[in-house]
């Protein structure tokens, strides 16, 4: 028995060995992908990153198996770095993503000049010409006059409310300007309930986004393009009103370790501001839409701005270049922009959708969809995909502190600039 | 002397035993019974009910098998090579000896999150991607110089006299170590086994790296997609899972009690 | 049969024993690692090929503020980890060792180690949360500190964190520590007892010396492992607020993962290494030497 075990181990060695000289040589050698034969399969793995809607995967997996004959399963990460990594390292060995999630902005820039994802020009004419995807989606896609990847989801940030936390402080209306916002952040307040909520990590970007997008939207794409700087009058502005409102009492603890639903759905916060995704969040913990909680449009700031600013969020399916499945895939995300794919996805989650063709079941979010579409409206790219990643990580450090310890914000605003000087050096 | 050593135990064991308390107390509430203010408080018993939704939402039967697979065999084979090399470097005097010790225990040194990534490339370009061979590989790998270092200190507690007597009696080098040193060790293998074992039955990065598909895959993986920003599952649901998969390693700790129970020899001191 | 022959029978065939111990962590560690260190010198963001730079890597690390942060923390966390979970699992040990439930009592310290990571990083998340598990039991017995943001500013984080680490890791030292008592043999115990020695005396001069090759696999470890901290503060804090809980490993950790930057990450793993390398063979070096002089 020992023996054998022992020569198991000898043979593992073995291998091992052999594999870690290959290991020495995939590092440094071919980038680019070479151009494989086309094999079409019946079924696609998604590598993702959210592997909290497994479930919705699978039954859009099962759905387009039955639609047009193309199954998906869904390979799942919970860790967005450790995802990130494994998806660029994956463009070097013959394991290549047939469709994978990404972000837009910076990082699919990245992949793009390296040409390592596949070009979606013709899908997307004809996806836009049908009304399947709106054409302001387009430019988030695009680079250098091509499109790359089809959306994945959209969401559009917008303010959740406890009803019944409403009704406690004698709320009657949502607010429809930022004076009556901050009328309803008192009553609430009065009635012994923390307004906002607000968090020191990740998310600690949101108010300082809501802020600038609600006062100058100029100044906040200005900002993620580096025409502007941290350090501008306008940035120092938004800062102070954001203190003031921290020193008001109107956050929640930004240490808390309960998930925000929770905090929601417990009245520990009445407001919280998120992306649609979170009407699943809040469903899965048996909350009602439209009964336990409901979400309104966040007034601008500056009420003489023309347009309402919408904070907008979308995430890219794609396709590594050069994958031995190029024709399966291309029959995959051509049924997945359909309305027919897209109502399946959506309802799977309890959440929108960017074809404007699919059926939303949640009435509020329907509604919220064919708003959106119309004119009264300015989107505006969310924060964390706007701004360049080395500019982004150093800002959440500092507005993780400042929402834990609010002061002066000019020094922290200079560490954030002299992070964006050396990046916007760096590119050209 | 023996009543307040007992009292001092039960102190501190209640003190460790809170955080397990609050474990089991909210991974028991309902889905919508979870409120941060009164987490001391047991409210409602639905453990079941959300074992059964941690289970099915993270399709944690499916990676059983795989996992443990993975946390018997890879743990045996590394306590062996670990002991091999503890024997050749402290009984048979390897030459170098400490040099040999400390290329083995320089393993431990690199930081795991830095290897991944070239082990992922060479796993891919070598077709051990995704199988279920190479994550035993892997993991043997990581868990030999942690057990090469506990067995080296341990055989030096063993006196010379019992390697020389087993010369004399004419035993190959092979079958001293099986049946003298080996059998010696038994409670050190054994804890080098369970913690070993249960090392790799939590990991996540390896797993979270290396493989794909569901039969391959660790249950770790699986289990923190309930954890997510974008529709993870409820509190209660997520520690649950955490709870139900800790089972496995929570009972070989207490079936491997029993190697660390003898020692009455030395009777109370 | 005389000692040299001895030695020589063994000497021989003793590599064979040893190698594949030094295979497996060749092949699938130390390669690896071999890689990274080229790539510390290069400019690399996982996609394009690497360019090589030289030392610039290093040069802006140690040119950067935050280091100086993240090394006072890694060595806050090694300090508070050879000391507090080894002397409580040296403790956990010795009491229960022959105690006639001893089994039983040290299984409260042993089952953190079981649990899974997920829940553990949930459960001291609510734990140490302002107003959380720790607050309110401090305010049911009326005592100070309930509404303390435990893991708000440093150093106080890091050492809430160490506690929390502390909690988990305990138990495996003092399994260890039991093994390592087991191993000491019955017949001088028993004379030195005879002689009248019992209690911390009996501990002191009879048992803690034959404890020490345990309690060098136990600090080695501990040193490694706490120059290694990640997940931990990972989880529970992610460095900050600010950068004020960062260690090294969390810094290599977003310069190669968050910032695509892998000849940064590479850099700071390297310099990690080479301390943790140092720290541990002079430690060895000192404890495993002496030993051998001895045997």
């Amino acid at each position: 028995m020992q023996r054998n075990t022992n020569r198991k181990a000898l043979a593992a060695l073995v291998i091992a060995g052999a594999l870690a000289l290959s290991a020495c040589g995939g590092g440094g050698g071919t980038a680019g992908p070479a151009k494989g034969e086309d094999k079409p399969v019946d079924s696609l793995k998604f590598y993702n990153d959210k592997g909290g809607w497994k479930d919705a995967f699978t039954q859009v997996g099962a759905a387009s198996k039955k639609d047009v004959g193309v199954g998906m399963e869904p390979v799942g990460y919970s860790d967005s770095n450790t995802y990130t990594a494994f998806i660029r390292s994956s463009f070097r060995t013959k394991e290549k993503a047939d469709l994978f999630t990404w972000h837009t902005g910076k990082e699919l820039q990245d992949l793009v000049d390296q040409k390592l994802v596949a070009e979606t020009t013709d899908q997307w004419t004809k996806a836009v010409a049908d009304g399947n995807i709106p054409e302001q989606l387009k430019q988030y896609f695009t680079y250098g006059d091509k499109q790359y990847c089809v959306p994945l989801n959209a969401g559009y940030w917008v303010m959740y409310y406890n009803k019944a936390v409403f009704k406690k402080a004698g709320v009657t209306q949502t607010p429809k300007t930022w004076a009556e916002l901050t009328q309803v952040a008192d009553k609430v307040k009065a009635a012994g309930v923390k307004p906002f909520y607000q968090t020191n990590i990740l998310f600690s970007f949101v108010w300082f986004e809501t802020l600038l997008a609600g006062k100058d939207p100029d100044l906040y794409d200005a900002l993620a393009t580096g025409k502007a700087k941290y350090t501008d009058p306008g940035v120092v502005e938004v800062m102070n009103e954001w203190k003031k409102m921290i020193d008001a009492g109107y956050f929640s603890d930004p240490g808390a370790k309960t998930e925000p639903q929770a905090q929601l759905k417990n009245g520990d916060v009445a407001m919280i501001n998120f992306g649609t995704w979170f009407s699943g969040n809040l469903n899965t913990l048996k909350m009602k839409a439209g009964t336990d909680y409901d979400f309104f449009v966040i007034p601008n700031v500056n009420p003489e701005l023309p347009k309402t600013s919408m904070i907008f969020e979308t995430g890219p399916v794609c396709s590594a270049a050069g994958s031995d499945h190029a024709s399966t895939v291309k029959k995959w995300t051509d049924w997945w922009v359909t309305p027919q794919a897209q109502t399946a996805w959506a309802n799977s989650r309890g959440d929108l959708s960017f074809n404007p063709k699919a059926e939303v079941k949640d009435p509020g979010l329907a509604k919220l969809n064919k708003d959106v579409g119309g004119d009264g409206y300015r989107l505006i790219n969310r924060w964390f995909e706007a701004t360049p990643v080395p500019v982004a990580n150093k800002a959440l450090e500092v507005f993780g502190a400042f929402v834990t310890k609010p002061g002066d914000p000019m020094p922290g605003l200079q560490k954030i600039q002299a992070e964006a000087d050396a990046y916007w050096a760096k590119q050209k | 002397m023996s009543r307040v050593k007992t009292a001092i135990l039960v102190v501190l064991g209640l003190i460790w035993l809170a955080p397990v308390y609050l474990l089991v107390v909210n991974a028991s509430k309902s889905v919508d019974g979870y409120d941060a203010k009164t987490v001391w408080k047991p409210a409602g018993f639905s453990l079941f009910a959300n074992f059964g939704d941690a289970w099915s939402k993270a399709a944690l039967g499916d990676t059983l098998v795989a996992t443990t697979m993975y946390s018997v065999i890879a743990p045996v084979v590394a306590v062996l090579i670990g002991s091999a090399a503890g024997y050749a470097i402290v009984v048979l005097r390897l030459k170098r000896g400490f040099l040999w010790f400390v290329f083995i225990f320089g393993g431990t040194i690199f930081p795991l999150q830095m290897i991944l990534m070239p082990l992922f490339s060479g796993y891919a370009n070598s077709g051990l991607y995704d199988t279920r061979i190479g994550m035993i590989i892997v993991y043997t790998a990581i868990s030999v110089p942690f057990s090469a270092f506990v067995m080296r200190n341990f055989f030096t507690g063993i006196a010379r006299s019992v390697f020389e007597a087993a010369v004399v009696d004419g035993g190959g080098l092979f079958r001293i170590f099986r049946s003298i040193y080996l059998p010696m060790a038994g409670s050190a293998l054994a804890a080098i086994f369970i913690l070993q074992s249960t090392f790799v039955w939590n990991d996540l990065l390896l797993g979270l790296t290396l493989s794909q598909s569901d039969s391959v895959r660790p249950i770790m993986p699986a289990l923190t997609g309930l954890q997510s920003t974008y529709g993870g599952a409820s509190l209660p649901t997520v520690l649950a899972g955490g709870l139900l998969v800790s089972l496995p390693t929570v009972i070989l700790f207490l079936a491997a009690q029993r190697f660390f129970s003898r020692g009455l020899a030395l009777g109370q001191f | 049969m005389s000692n040299q022959v001895l030695d020589r029978t063994g000497a021989r065939k003793a590599p064979l024993f040893g190698l594949p111990a030094v295979a497996v962590v060749a092949l699938l560690l130390y390669l690896p690692f071999l890689w990274t260190t080229y790539v510390s010198f290069t400019d690399y963001d996982g996609l394009a090929s690497p360019v090589w730079s030289g030392l610039a890597n290093y040069k802006a690390m140690f040119s950067d503020p935050d280091l100086i942060g993240a090394l006072v923390n890694t060595l806050l966390w090694v300090v508070g980890m050879v000391t507090l979970p080894v002397a409580l699992g040296l403790l956990i040990a010795v009491l229960t060792y022959g105690h006639k439930w001893g089994t039983w009592l040290r299984l409260p310290f042993l089952l953190p180690y079981a649990i899974s990571g997920v829940a553990v990083g949930v459960i001291w998340g609510f734990v140490l949360q302002p107003d959380g598990a720790l607050g309110q039991a401090l305010g049911f017995f009326g005592l100070p500190g309930a509404h303390t943001g435990w893991l708000q500013a440093g150093p106080g984080n890091t050492l809430m964190m160490i506690v929390a680490v502390t909690w988990q890791a305990a138990g495996v030292n003092a399994l260890l520590f039991v093994v390592g008592l087991q191993s000491i043999p019955a017949e001088p115990l028993e004379a030195a007892r005879l002689d009248g020695a019992e209690g911390f005396s009996l501990f002191r001069h009879h048992l803690w010396p034959q404890l020490r090759p345990i309690t060098t696999v136990v600090i080695g470890l501990s040193i490694v492992g706490s120059l290694k901290t990640f997940d931990v503060v990972w989880v529970m804090t992610q460095g900050g607020p600010g950068t004020s809980s960062e260690t090294l490993a969390l810094s290599m950790y977003k310069e190669t993962f968050v910032l695509n930057d892998y000849g940064q990450g590479a850099a700071i793993a390297l310099f990690l290494s080479l301390v943790t390398f140092a720290a541990s063979i002079l430690y060895l070096r000192y404890q495993l030497g002496d030993a051998r002089e001895q045997g």
